[in-house]
């Protein structure tokens, strides 16, 4: 069944195109059905393919659909590649896609421009497809700008305010930054080994570069720098909070569940390039130990329900970067797919909170709710759980592994997982925080809960996978990636109580701190230096105030100085000289016919002397 | 069939110069329309003589074919020219060719 591959991509485009060319004429019962619907079908798809690949034993399968080009050596193939881990991203785009899309069904149904925003949601999926199941890199790329596009339009989705346009332009000028890296790492493929497919490039790599070559730590830096960019990793992460002006359906799929773990999906489908290059893999842990630790201070201090759930997703992306980096590269695919299912399932239930507080999104201004609004309260504490990674949820399985691995890094292991753990903590503290303030307490604002069936129904169905996620482990992953599975080494029995009791002790202090109030913290938060640090992690530790100070004014500053373009002064100074020649000729065209005539014989008067040479 | 010339050729060239000052002084002098379309007739006979005197003198028949051609786009010219004047004369009630005049330059 594996020959049905083609289809996967090929129904969400079928349904972008058909939304494109109504222009919006179709009633929204029927937008729903092709929206949500071709992402449905491509699920099933996904399905039949997916059980018909693991029946055939994992063979990886190769589907070429044409050629893209052949030019001067260089040629490059629209093929699909399936493989465990194309399989897993397939799954997980798919699956939580069209549950995303199901709910986006009933949470976008009092919103103008229902049949725009389906339509770039089928673009989006379909971009995501051809960026994972790409045999090429140059496929992988096209996919890669595709759901940087869509992810523009979605955040823009709003577009009458300012602010929404401005927070598009900002993601996707920030990550194009990466991009632009991610380029020249290509260029730099083509020029060494004459080409860009996956399968080729891997091997060619090992056979032409020797272990720590440098030309090999150049494109695997290169690649890490669009991952970085795509992943909202430092120091590219700026953008994905402010990307949170979209719609929540739009922050569950794109910059959660999928198009922000394109990073993670691309340092695992390059690995041969970083195994290669040790420096070049420490680079990817450092990145994600960084992103992940300044990530979950950020998260305790945001106000904005979805700033925290932004932050918490850089975080968690920061422990998968951290997989990649100390080895435990199906522990960082294993963790993509279980904060896919809880994310999700935090975000949509946050939408549902939101809108029945008719968008309030301040979490100071909620509480109580949790009588009120049943459903969006168990599923939030369901994903909050497996966020803080309490054992028995998903979430515990996959980051377990990656704190486990961290330890046996061998360049200072230990320290990895210090602080990895610190921020685990950190998390189940904002987890409860999160919790406590939106949940408990009084209520502030009088909630309208107007969800129907289909939102909660995806509620129930994302809890249910944000527990049971992870208790299957990832099968398919075994061949492709180069640790062999989940099975990661053998550790002392105290670490691995220690590793599962952070996060309980993380929520039990949150408990004490938000819930109880028995451990008082507003004595301590109200000295000076408490405040600033509050202020500074609340701002993102003031990388936006650094690159607005660094780069941002001063382009602006350069770009108004050159408004009149210095350039242009000489283009503008010839048509000027014709502007003025063409006023002084313009007089001479009096309509006079005698004077016409008269200037006629006077010019022919002259001619002739001259002609005669009397003159 | 070689006849003397009795008038010299400078005589008729002479004849025809003058005849086409005069018709163009009538074209820059004369402001009525009708006066203009005389005045271009006249210059345009002075061409003519000049050809046929020009194609007598070379005993060359491309003189005459010339006056032919100047004849026969002289009447068309005029059937052009009536008409335009009828025109003229129909939408400002006069005949004056600078105040019919609409170009502002």
């Amino acid at each position: 069944m594996t020959d049905l591959l083609w289809l996967i991509p090929a129904l969400p485009l079928t349904g972008f195109l058909i939304l494109l060319v109504t222009e919006g004429r179709l009633p929204n019962l029927a937008v729903a059905f092709i929206g949500a619907g071709s992402v449905g079908l491509a699920a099933v798809t996904t399905f039949v393919v997916g059980s018909g690949f693991l029946d055939a034993g994992s063979e990886p399968y190769a589907q070429t659909l044409w050629v893209w080009m052949d030019v001067a050596g260089f040629s490059a193939n629209v093929t699909l590649y399936l493989d465990g881990l194309s399989l897993v991203m397939l799954g997980v785009i798919t699956g939580v896609g069209f549950l995303i899309h199901l709910y986006a069904t009933g949470y976008m149904a009092h919103e103008d421009g229902y049949s725009r925003f389906f339509a770039y949601m089928n673009l989006f999926v379909f971009a995501m497809l051809v960026l994972v199941l790409g045999d090429n890199l140059l496929v992988l790329y096209l996919g890669w700008e595709g759901v940087g596009l869509c992810s523009y339009l979605l955040i823009g989705f709003f577009h009458t305010e300012a602010e929404n346009g401005y927070a598009a332009r900002k993601a996707f000028v920030v990550t194009r930054v990466g991009d632009t890296a991610m380029a020249l790492g290509l260029f730099l493929l083509v020029r060494e080994l004459g080409t860009l497919e996956i399968q080729a490039v891997l091997e060619g790599a090992r056979v032409a570069w020797p272990d720590g070559s440098t030309l090999c730590t150049a494109i695997a830096l290169l690649l890490l720098g669009g991952a970085v960019g795509k992943s909202a990793q430092l120091p590219l992460q700026t953008w994905l909070p402010d990307a949170m002006a979209g719609p929540t359906p739009v922050s569950a799929l794109i910059h959660a569940a999928t198009m922000v773990t394109a990073g993670v999906y691309l340092i695992a489908r390059m690995h041969d390039l970083f195994l290669l290059s040790p420096s070049a893999q420490l680079a990817v842990a450092l990145v994600g130990l960084a992103t992940l630790f300044l990530a979950a201070f950020s998260a305790l201090t945001q106000t904005d329900l979805k700033r925290i759930l932004a932050y918490s997703t850089m975080s968690q992306i920061g422990y998968m970067f951290l997989a990649l980096g100390v080895g435990a590269w199906s522990a960082a695919i294993f963790h993509l797919m279980t904060h896919a299912f809880f994310k999700a399932l935090l975000f949509l239930s946050a939408g549902s909170v939101i809108s029945a507080l008719h968008h309030e999104q301040d979490v100071r201004k909620m509480g109580g709710l949790w009588r009120r609004l049943p459903v969006p309260f168990w599923s939030m504490v369901v994903g909050s759980a497996a966020l803080a990674a309490l054992p028995l949820t998903s979430g515990f399985y996959s980051k377990d592994i990656i704190l486990l691995t961290s330890w046996d890094f061998h360049a200072g292991g230990p320290w990895f997982w210090g602080i990895a753990s610190a921020a685990a903590f950190v998390t189940a503290l904002y987890s409860a925080r999160m919790i406590f303030l939106v949940f408990f307490g009084t209520i502030k604002t009088e909630p309208e809960d107007s969800s129907g069936p289909n939102m909660w129904g995806v509620l129930v169905v994302l809890a249910l996978l944000a527990v049971g996620g992870g208790w299957f482990g990832l099968a398919p992953l075994a061949d492709v990636l180069p640790d062999g599975g989940l099975n990661g080494h053998e550790h002392s029995t105290s670490l691995i109580w220690i590793t599962a009791a952070i996060p309980i002790v993380g929520i039990v202090v949150g408990i004490l701190i938000f819930g109880s109030r028995q451990i008082k913290v507003d004595t301590l938060l109200q000295t000076g230096l408490a405040e600033t640090l509050r202020r500074f992690w609340f701002g993102g530790w003031g990388f936006d105030t650094f690159y607005d100070a660094v780069l941002v004014r001063p382009f602006v500053l350069l770009a108004g100085a050159n408004k009149n373009d210095v350039v242009d002064l000489a283009y503008r100074g010839i048509a000027a000289l014709a502007r003025s020649s063409n006023r002084l000729l313009a007089k001479t065209q009096t309509g006079r016919l005698r004077w016409y005539a008269s200037s006629m014989a006077f010019g022919l008067a002259l001619v002739l002397l001259v002609v005669l040479e009397v003159l | 069939m070689q006849t003397a010339i009795a008038v010299p050729i400078e005589h008729v060239l002479v004849l025809a110069a003058a005849l086409f000052l005069i018709g163009f002084t009538g074209v820059l002098v004369r402001r009525n329309v009708i006066f203009l379309l005389m005045s271009l007739e006249i210059m345009m006979n002075a061409c003519g003589l000049a050809f046929v005197v020009a194609g007598a003198r070379w005993i060359e028949p491309d003189g005459q074919i010339m006056y032919m051609f100047i004849l026969s786009l002289a009447a068309a010219e005029v059937a052009v020219g009536l008409g335009l004047v009828l025109q003229l004369e129909r939408r400002h009630r006069h005949l004056d060719i600078d105040a019919a005049s609409e170009l502002e330059g």
